[in-house]
């Protein structure tokens, strides 16, 4: 398959900015990360569409830039914005650490996914872990952060690692299931996104260690 | 009749857009009622073809057989119930200012929205669609679960959310799994995700790509279902939510879920064999029987309490689809009727506890047979409903997933699961006589039920007491043919 070497270091990237983002303290400077991941992985998804013929391919790219790449980012700077507290509380857990977590769930997904690889027949399978990386890492975003707008944006990253998932083993899903996908992140993005000022009018902070009184 | 199951998808859809756009409180009630009567009728019409003809199909993307049928019965009668319970309910919260008429609004919108979901669910042939479905499921009832919109609320519906989104976000990878095992074998045609053309050539799939996918699919879903240890949404988004929506969430949303897992179960059946996909619903359905019953009897809300004891019969379930058999099928699907069933009567009283005497708190709440007695012995009568004591239906089913267990010799999972029901019945009985003799305090409101909110309730009840008497036979016939889906002769 040609354009391996390019759909490698696209990846890669995609996995760079995840990290990057990891190292943020703001979520404002985490956003345009963002953005840039889904760019990536919409290129990833146009060179695949190019190099297989695969119509349907165009159309998922267009639609991950058009809500990835710039309505979700949109829409999340309006948030901060509108909220006013660009900042994260006090990390649970430091960035050194989170960086050190971070390049042992690389280890990790390498490690536990290599054997796997030999079962897809597609070429792009090696590239497998590092979407299993991505993924991780955005769990690990989710769960260690405490605003809502973090914990949001880590399930987008887990997001964008799935979809490179399905990229890698299977060069993306029918399309109208991919539509629907699509249609159901910006949903639950939007729905999420409500919620979080909905977090910030009731409890005066999008801080979800507030969020503790339900027990048992 | 031509496309029935887009009729009866179509009928929830269009009852929510007439409330969306509805002016007066009255109106809005009395669309929800006659859509969810319409979405009922719908339904029947579905069931009875498929029950008759065999499996329907349309469009290449929906598909109902045996088991769809049964989900759909179940999901519209229960629907059918909810609304016609939410009209007194939520017209109280209405009257008492603890929700405007536009919160109304959207509760009746999302209330039938949500339910649309769940039809989708069980009627999508493609696991992609499925999916997308199981996800609007989440999305639907999110502000539903968070509609008081207190803190407690807030916080619920947050979790809510999440929680399931992560889940559901790893079953997409169990359903890319499933497609890429697919595409190996028969390329990209349009039907690689069609679960009835699946289920035809799952012999043939990647054994290694399919129990992968298995496990993604059981840890994703079930956290939908509720199993322990993905269940830590589920006793707050039940007990914040308004009562008629708990209701929803526990007797159909988790059996929705549930249903996801069991299509699942059955192509990893053909792929592999009964005994991977089979233990690990064993060993979740054990772990969340045992783990619900030391919470059950650890409980001091009396939400939270039936909330506990839907993760406890999701796991009755999903043994009972994991033992096997004749019997287990028989019983699991009993179950899942005779627990929709018990639980919405169970919720449906509690809501009216909560009205009287505004405590979620099981130690703040006595007597309430001397101050709602119409309600203080539909909570007793449903407490021996729900905890499976003769003559009431979950003793059958109950004691049909044993006896499955104990022929498929899994003594110590049979063992654990009849000690576990022993606690379970100890401790509501426990917790509910405490809040159901003794005397009433005198600031507790002595309400009236509606006439509606009374006959469903005692609908309910009959319908729990007559099928532990008697299964009819229509629905013995229709579990036999869900039975002769899942390979295994009555």
């Amino acid at each position: 398959m040609p354009y391996q070497n390019l759909l490698g270091l696209l990846a890669i990237m995609i996995l760079v900015f995840a990290i990057m983002m990891l190292s943020h303290r703001r979520p404002k400077s985490c956003i345009p990360l963002y953005a840039a991941q889904s760019l990536s992985l919409a290129l990833v998804a146009g060179i695949v569409a190019y190099t297989r013929g695969i119509s349907g391919l165009y159309i998922s790219a267009a639609l991950i830039v058009l809500i990835k790449a710039i309505a979700i980012p949109k829409g999340m700077s309006h948030i901060i914005d509108k909220i006013g507290v660009d900042r994260e509380v006090d990390i649970p857990v430091g960035i050194r650490t989170s960086l050190l977590i971070c390049g042992m769930l690389v280890v990790l997904s390498y490690y536990v996914v290599q054997p796997f690889i030999a079962a897809f027949e597609s070429p792009l399978a090696r590239l497998l872990p590092i979407a299993m990386s991505v993924l991780l890492i955005g769990f690990f975003l989710m769960v260690s952060r405490r605003t809502a707008i973090m914990q949001l944006l880590g399930l987008l990253i887990m997001e964008n690692g799935i979809f490179l998932t399905a990229m890698s083993v299977t060069y993306g899903m029918p399309l109208i299931v991919e539509l629907g996908i699509f249609f159901d992140v910006l949903i639950a993005t939007l729905i999420i996104g409500l919620m979080v000022f909905r977090i910030n009018s009731t409890f005066d902070s999008i801080d979800t260690a507030h969020l503790r009184s339900l027990k048992g | 009749m031509m496309n029935m199951i887009l009729n009866l998808l179509l009928m929830p859809i269009v009852t929510a857009a007439i409330c969306a756009i509805a002016g007066r409180r009255q109106a809005m009630e009395k669309i929800n009622a006659v859509g969810s009567l319409f979405t009922f009728l719908a339904g029947m019409v579905a069931v009875y073809s498929v029950f008759k003809n065999g499996p329907i199909s349309e469009y290449n993307l929906l598909y109902a057989d045996a088991i769809s049928a049964f989900m759909v019965l179940l999901i519209t009668l229960i629907g059918l119930a909810v609304s016609i319970y939410s009209i007194g309910y939520m017209g109280r919260e209405a009257d008492s200012a603890v929700i405007s008429l536009k919160q109304l609004r959207i509760y009746y919108t999302l209330l039938h929205a949500f339910i649309f979901t769940m039809l989708l669910v069980v009627v999508s042939d493609n696991l992609g669609v499925m999916w997308i479905a199981i996800e609007a499921t989440t999305l639907a009832s999110a502000f539903l679960v968070g509609l008081y919109n207190d803190k407690q609320a807030v916080e619920a519906a947050w979790k809510y959310i999440i929680t399931c989104t992560v889940g559901i976000t790893l079953a997409l990878l169990g359903t890319i799994l499933i497609y890429t095992s697919s595409v190996a074998e028969f390329g990209e045609t349009s039907n690689a995700l069609n679960w009835s053309f699946l289920i035809e050539s799952a012999a043939k799939l990647d054994p290694t790509l399919v129990k992968l996918a298995f496990i993604f699919i059981i840890v994703g879903y079930g956290t939908k279902a509720g199993l322990v240890p993905m269940h830590s949404w589920l006793p707050d988004a039940h007990s914040q939510a308004p009562t008629p929506v708990s209701a929803l969430l526990s007797a159909v949303l988790l059996n929705s879920a549930m249903y996801g897992i069991i299509r699942y179960h059955l192509i990893a059946t053909k792929a592999l064999g009964t005994a991977f996909s089979g233990n690990l619903l064993m060993a979740f359905g054990i772990l969340s029987i045992v783990a619900a019953s030391f919470l059950i009897l650890m409980q001091k809300e009396y939400k939270r309490l039936l909330a506990y004891s839907s993760v406890e019969h999701m796991g009755i379930i999903a043994l009972g689809i994991g033992f096997g058999g004749w019997l287990g099928i028989l019983g699991a699907f009993l179950h899942m009727f005779n627990h929709a069933i018990a639980k919405s009567l169970m919720f449906f009283s509690a809501g009216y506890l909560k009205l009287g005497y505004h405590t979620r708190e099981m130690a703040e709440v006595k007597g309430a047979m001397q101050a709602m007695p119409y309600v203080g012995a539909m909570l007793l009568l449903g407490t021996f409903a729900i905890t499976g004591s003769p003559p009431f239906a979950m003793f059958l089913s109950e004691f049909s997933i044993l006896a499955a267990g104990f022929q498929s010799d899994h003594f110590i999972a049979g063992a654990l699961f009849l000690l576990s029901i022993v606690a379970v019945f100890c401790g509501f009985l426990y917790h509910i006589g405490g809040m159901v003799f003794g005397e009433a305090p005198q600031h507790v409101k002595k309400l009236q039920l509606e006439t509606d909110t009374t006959l469903v309730l005692a609908a309910l009840l009959l319908l729990s007491a007559l099928l532990g008497f008697y299964v009819p036979g229509p629905m013995m016939q229709m579990i036999q043919q869900i039975a002769a889906i899942m390979g295994v002769g009555a």
